[in-house]
């Protein structure tokens, strides 16, 4: 199972990181009653690797602070 | 009749027609009342202790005027808080799922999982009772005893909004009673489960399966939780679940509310166990009371926009051709963005899985298409979502454009917000 964050470019230019992507197809919204990002937030915390959006592994305390953030 | 508090009744009749006994001609004192019958209306009057003439019951051709509320509780409007009781709808077009430890739906709402060495398949049949088109059929083509943490299931998880008014963790709890159509080729007993959403409660409860391969109709009520915590927005209130064969982690005592997750009593014979056996199941329905009663056939529309809520399938047909999926417009030389809004709104903004492959093409101002690199969403809400296609080259920016899924299974977009 891979997750990487997804970095979407709104129509004015500004990014905005507001999904996961999960096994490279399924994008997941940061929606607390969306059971899978339910599932999402217990697979990173079972140690899952959670890639940013240029694919490189978040770890350590960015990791924990990326997941502080969310809702 | 001599108790205590109870006087005589002297019923007077008129054959005339719209003929109603005024208040000062019928008595409601306590040394004795009287009705009044109209039998060329077919209408019965009585006085009530407001001085009012009434009328409580009048024939079966006259309708019927009820000044305040009827209270029969599971008569009336969403009465079977089971959605595709009936197995009808299938917007997952696979034909069969292979049960595994993930969470899967060989038709619409009920979900199917296992952790055991059996191999079972589930998909929708055409096998059914008297008065039903469909089902879903389990069918065991290795079976394996189960271990102790062993699980084979299938379930419908029931959103708070809709189970709220049973007051389940309340101490205004209301009895709720299962009723379905089951047909295996394996006898015996067999355990029906329900949990609450947040899986800390759990109540059990045995069937008999007595006759192989033939359709009987099982009916279980509930007793209702007067404690513990069960939704009532839109996440999951509770799982009504149907076990298959499980193991001894799971076993619980019967007809009780347990603390933890259980799912099965242990006195049965697993049907995970038995290779070729076969389990069908229909006409489930989940009501309010203590009584089945007969399914609340809903008009198909109705029942497939109930399951929209929860999940929608979006191109990916092999029978229409090429579908025009979504309009939008292009905002650069290589990228379009598109606008989809759900048939439905969904239960929560949902995930999206976009096919890997490159399955869609868009239509832009050149008569050629241009097939699409990636496609991506856009922002998604509950009631829409966007789309973004990008191409190698030649879209002119402020062209409007059209998203082409190709005619292939492939070119599915299916958007969940399953419980």
């Amino acid at each position: 199972m891979t997750y990487q964050l997804f970095q979407e470019t709104l129509l004015n230019g500004s990014s905005v990181t507001n999904k996961v992507i999960k096994n490279s197809s399924t994008f997941i919204p940061f929606e607390p009653a969306n059971t899978d990002y339910q599932q999402f937030k217990k697979d990173i915390q079972n140690g899952v690797v959670l890639n940013d959006a240029e694919g490189n592994p978040i770890t350590g305390d960015a990791l924990t602070t990326f997941m502080e953030t969310l809702p | 009749m001599s108790q205590t508090g109870y006087s005589k009744v002297q019923i007077y009749s008129s054959s005339t027609a719209t003929n109603t006994p005024s208040a000062s001609n019928l008595t409601n004192d306590t040394n004795g009342s009287e009705l009044a019958i109209n039998i060329t209306d077919g209408k019965l009057f009585y006085k009530d202790n407001g001085g009012t003439v009434q009328v409580i019951a009048s024939k079966a051709s006259n309708s019927g005027n009820f000044a305040n509320t009827i209270n029969v509780p599971n008569t009336f409007g969403f009465k079977n808080r089971i959605i595709n009781g009936a197995m009808t709808a299938n917007q997952y077009v696979s034909s069969a799922v292979t049960l595994s430890s993930s969470v899967q739906f060989p038709l619409d709402r009920f979900g199917v999982a296992k952790s055991s060495g059996a191999t079972i398949t589930a998909q929708q049949s055409s096998t059914a009772p008297a008065g039903f088109s469909n089902s879903i059929k389990f069918a065991v083509t290795t079976g394996a005893s189960p271990s102790s943490s062993d699980y084979n299931v299938f379930f419908q998880r029931i959103e708070g909004y809709n189970f709220a008014d049973l007051n389940w963790g309340t101490a205004n709890a209301k009895s709720a009673t299962v009723s379905f159509w089951v047909q295996s080729s394996v006898t015996g007993t067999y355990s029906i489960y329900i949990r609450s959403g947040d899986n800390n409660l759990s109540y059990l409860a045995n069937y008999t399966i007595s006759s192989a391969n033939t359709w009987q109709q099982v009916s279980i009520t509930i007793t209702p939780p007067t404690s513990g915590t069960f939704n009532t927005n839109n996440t999951q209130a509770i799982q009504m679940s149907w076990d298959l064969g499980s193991g001894s982690t799971y076993q619980g005592t019967a007809n009780t509310w347990l603390s933890g997750g259980y799912v099965y009593t242990g006195t049965q014979t697993p049907l995970s166990a038995v290779t070729g056996a076969t389990f069908y199941i229909t006409g489930v329905q989940l009501e309010v009371g203590t009584q089945a009663t007969s399914f609340d056939y809903r008009p198909y529309g109705t029942e497939l926009a109930l399951c929209q809520r929860y999940y929608q399938y979006l191109g990916g047909s092999t029978t229409s051709g090429d579908q025009y999926i979504a309009s939008g417009m292009c905002n650069t030389t290589v990228q379009a963005r598109f606008s989809y809004i759900f048939p439905v709104p969904m239960r929560t903004s949902p995930a999206v899985t976009f096919p890997s492959a490159s399955n869609f093409n868009v239509y832009s101002g050149a008569v050629t298409p241009l097939v699409t690199a990636i496609v991506t969403p856009g922002v998604v809400d509950y009631r829409y979502m966007g789309i973004s296609a990008t191409v190698a080259s030649g879209l002119t920016v402020g062209y409007g454009a059209l998203l082409l899924a190709e005619n292939t299974t492939s070119s599915a977009i299916q958007i969940s917000a399953e419980l």
